[in-house]
């Protein structure tokens, strides 16, 4: 186990230090300097300004230095496009607002999935069976910006029970329409592998044993059949938490939540280097991160996986 | 003679007329693929779309860059699709007509949708098919770096590149292109690794052929059925990848479109009732990717040699 650890974390390092080369690599190499304006500042000032942020040294100092500074005191550096803000400020007003939805999102998408699955495969080949397969097979074309304007179009514009957008600190009125609209795809994700794998297990032999033996189906189905049947899912959720956080761009725009989603597509649409590399490098660790711990987590339930 | 030399003529003969009626496997697949009437269905109407995609625009009244200034200001009341205007599926708020603008996001995205599968089978196969063939520390180290790709964020760092060098279509392809290969690659390796130790493999390399021509000529082949069903699965994914960039204003250029764009424009104006200008490009799109699933369905029940 040990063993397995010490490897996966040799995958998550390197991950992490191409991550962090590629995007300040492409940051430097995109044309003009965050200091060039419309109006040219003298080359003295500008050689100054450039020794301040170390932007004179070599690229590897550089790279080192970010590195350093984020490793020591998380620190991003500052904005390149607001002058009084640094990439701090605006990570720690996105992130709690990202990480609040987010978290419901990945709940909701979990246990309703998780949900559905179960009881298609359960109920195989009756209604309900059919039910949930329509909805994993709709929630799969239906992705988060699809989904966004179709629930503002019905509970908002039409039913006018649920506000359109806004955040007002995460109020639950503010909150369904962005977790839903973020979740949907996912949950039909889930909802097909476990209904799935549910089946699987649910024809193989010891299954067949436990039901010959007498036990109760709820028995079986808690104690026997739902750990394994929940693999495949486990596998799954590392996608889904991308496809969330990836997600939240949509949801922050679209329902203007202000979270972090929205400070990199607006660092993106105002070329705020600092600020979208920033959340990148932030967004990535996160996720091998956590791929990381699903993958530990993967291997501690089943013994079987060894890499 | 120890052997009746009839017999083993007739032996001979009935195996041959065995041949003659017997199905080869891509018969079979395709008689089992007709078979399932969703997965037809879907291909008429992906069939359809992608006509109407290059056949609609003989039909249409406007370019999808010209604005009708008659609707100008008024786009909720003179805007509405209707055959007198000329415009079919109406105009967007700009006043330019909403069919001709579907069209050309069709065509971009579908184009965005079969380039990135494109590559991905391309790249994909190879690189899957050299890694699981050669084996060993090569395999290792390829396979290794599938892997630290995959855990990267890929849409974070896909707007990177589009802001570090300017959005432009061709650069979403290459760069749902580097991407779209990764899962590929670890399907076709897995497969070639169950396929190097079968006995016609044993057989090439012992007549000497050199492994690049054994991967080209024998693995290559006989893995491309899972990699058709896995690329109709691709399309879906690689135009969500493009809408999603769009639908944020970082994709495709105006007056040049893309479903994304489309459905983002539509879904910005609610308010005003002007319910078809999202309607239109939400049909198509989501009519395009039930269609691909449903295909790739029906391709992956046809394909499958577990359900023989």
């Amino acid at each position: 186990m040990l063993n397995f650890i010490i490897r996966r974390l040799g995958l998550a390092i390197p991950s992490l230090l191409i991550l962090i080369i590629i995007s300040f690599v492409l940051m430097h190499s995109a044309p003009g300097g965050p200091f060039t304006s419309e109006k040219p500042l003298p080359p003295i000032v500008l050689a100054n300004i450039e020794a301040k942020y170390g932007l004179d040294k070599p690229l590897p100092i550089q790279i080192a230095n970010y590195v350093w500074g984020i490793v020591t005191d998380f620190d991003f550096g500052p904005s390149f496009r607001y002058k009084d803000r640094t990439v701090n400020d605006i990570i720690e007003v996105g992130f709690p607002v990202t990480i609040k939805y987010g978290f419901w999102s990945f709940l909701f998408a979990v246990t309703v999935g998780v949900f559905l699955g179960v009881v298609a495969a359960l109920r195989h080949n009756t209604w309900a069976d059919y039910t949930a397969v329509g909805i994993a097979i709709g929630g799969s074309v239906l992705p988060n910006f699809v989904m966004a304007p179709l629930l503002v179009l019905l509970f908002t514009v039409k039913l006018g029970w649920l506000p359109g957008g806004g955040w007002e600190g995460g109020q639950i009125q503010f909150l369904i329409l962005p977790v839903i609209a973020l979740s949907t795809s996912y949950l039909a994700g889930i909802a097909r592998i476990t209904r799935s794998s549910m089946l699987e297990v649910l024809h193989s032999n010891f299954i067949r044993t436990a039901k010959a033996k007498g036990l109760p189906s709820s028995y079986i189905i808690w104690r026997h059949a739902l750990k394994p049947a929940m693999l495949p899912m486990l596998s799954y959720l590392g996608p889904a938490f991308v496809g969330m956080v990836t997600g939240s761009m949509i949801i922050d725009q679209y329902f203007s939540t202000g979270g972090i989603g929205l400070h990199f597509v607006n660092g993106a649409l105002n070329r705020d280097y600092s600020t979208i590399m920033g959340i990148t490098i932030l967004v990535g660790t996160l996720t091998i991160v956590f791929n990381m711990l699903v993958d530990i987590m993967y291997a501690w339930i089943d013994p079987k996986i060894r890499y | 003679m120890l052997v009746d030399n009839k017999k083993v003529q007739e032996l001979a003969d009935n195996m041959a007329a065995e041949e003659l009626t017997g199905r080869s496997l891509l018969q079979d697949a395709r008689h089992r693929f007709f078979k399932n009437k969703m997965a037809v269905v879907s291909l008429m109407i992906l069939v359809s779309i992608i006509i109407f995609a290059f056949v609609g625009p003989y039909f249409a009244k406007w370019s999808y860059e010209e604005i009708d200034w008659a609707t100008m200001g008024n786009v909720a009341e003179m805007g509405r699709p209707s055959i007198e205007s000329g415009h079919f599926f109406g105009t967007d708020d700009l006043g330019r007509d909403l069919y001709s603008r579907v069209i050309q996001g069709t065509q971009i995205s579908l184009t965005v949708g079969f380039v990135g599968s494109l590559i991905a089978v391309f790249v994909g196969t190879l690189y899957g098919a050299t890694a699981g063939y050669l084996g060993g520390t090569v395999d290792n180290i390829m396979m290794r770096t599938v892997d630290i790709l995959m855990a990267i964020p890929y849409m974070f760092f896909l707007i990177l590149l589009l802001v570090m060098f300017g959005r432009s279509i061709s650069l979403i392809f290459v760069g749902i292109g580097l991407i779209s290969w990764l899962d590929m690659s670890r399907i076709v390796r897995g497969q070639t690794l169950s396929l190097k130790n079968k006995e016609f493999i044993e057989a090439a390399v012992a007549s000497g052929v050199a492994p690049f021509n054994i991967i080209r000529r024998h693995i290559v082949p006989n893995v491309m059925g899972i990699v058709v069903v896995y690329a109709t699965l691709l399309v879906p994914g690689m135009i969500m990848t493009e809408s999603f960039i769009s639908f944020l204003g970082l994709g495709v250029q105006e007056p040049q479109t893309s479903w994304g764009a489309l459905i983002s424009s539509g879904a910005g104006r609610l308010q005003y009732g002007t319910y078809w200008q999202l309607f239109f490009p939400l049909f198509f799109f989501i009519a395009t990717l039930l269609s691909f699933f449903f295909i790739g369905d029906g391709l992956r029940d046809a394909l499958d040699p577990k359900d023989r």
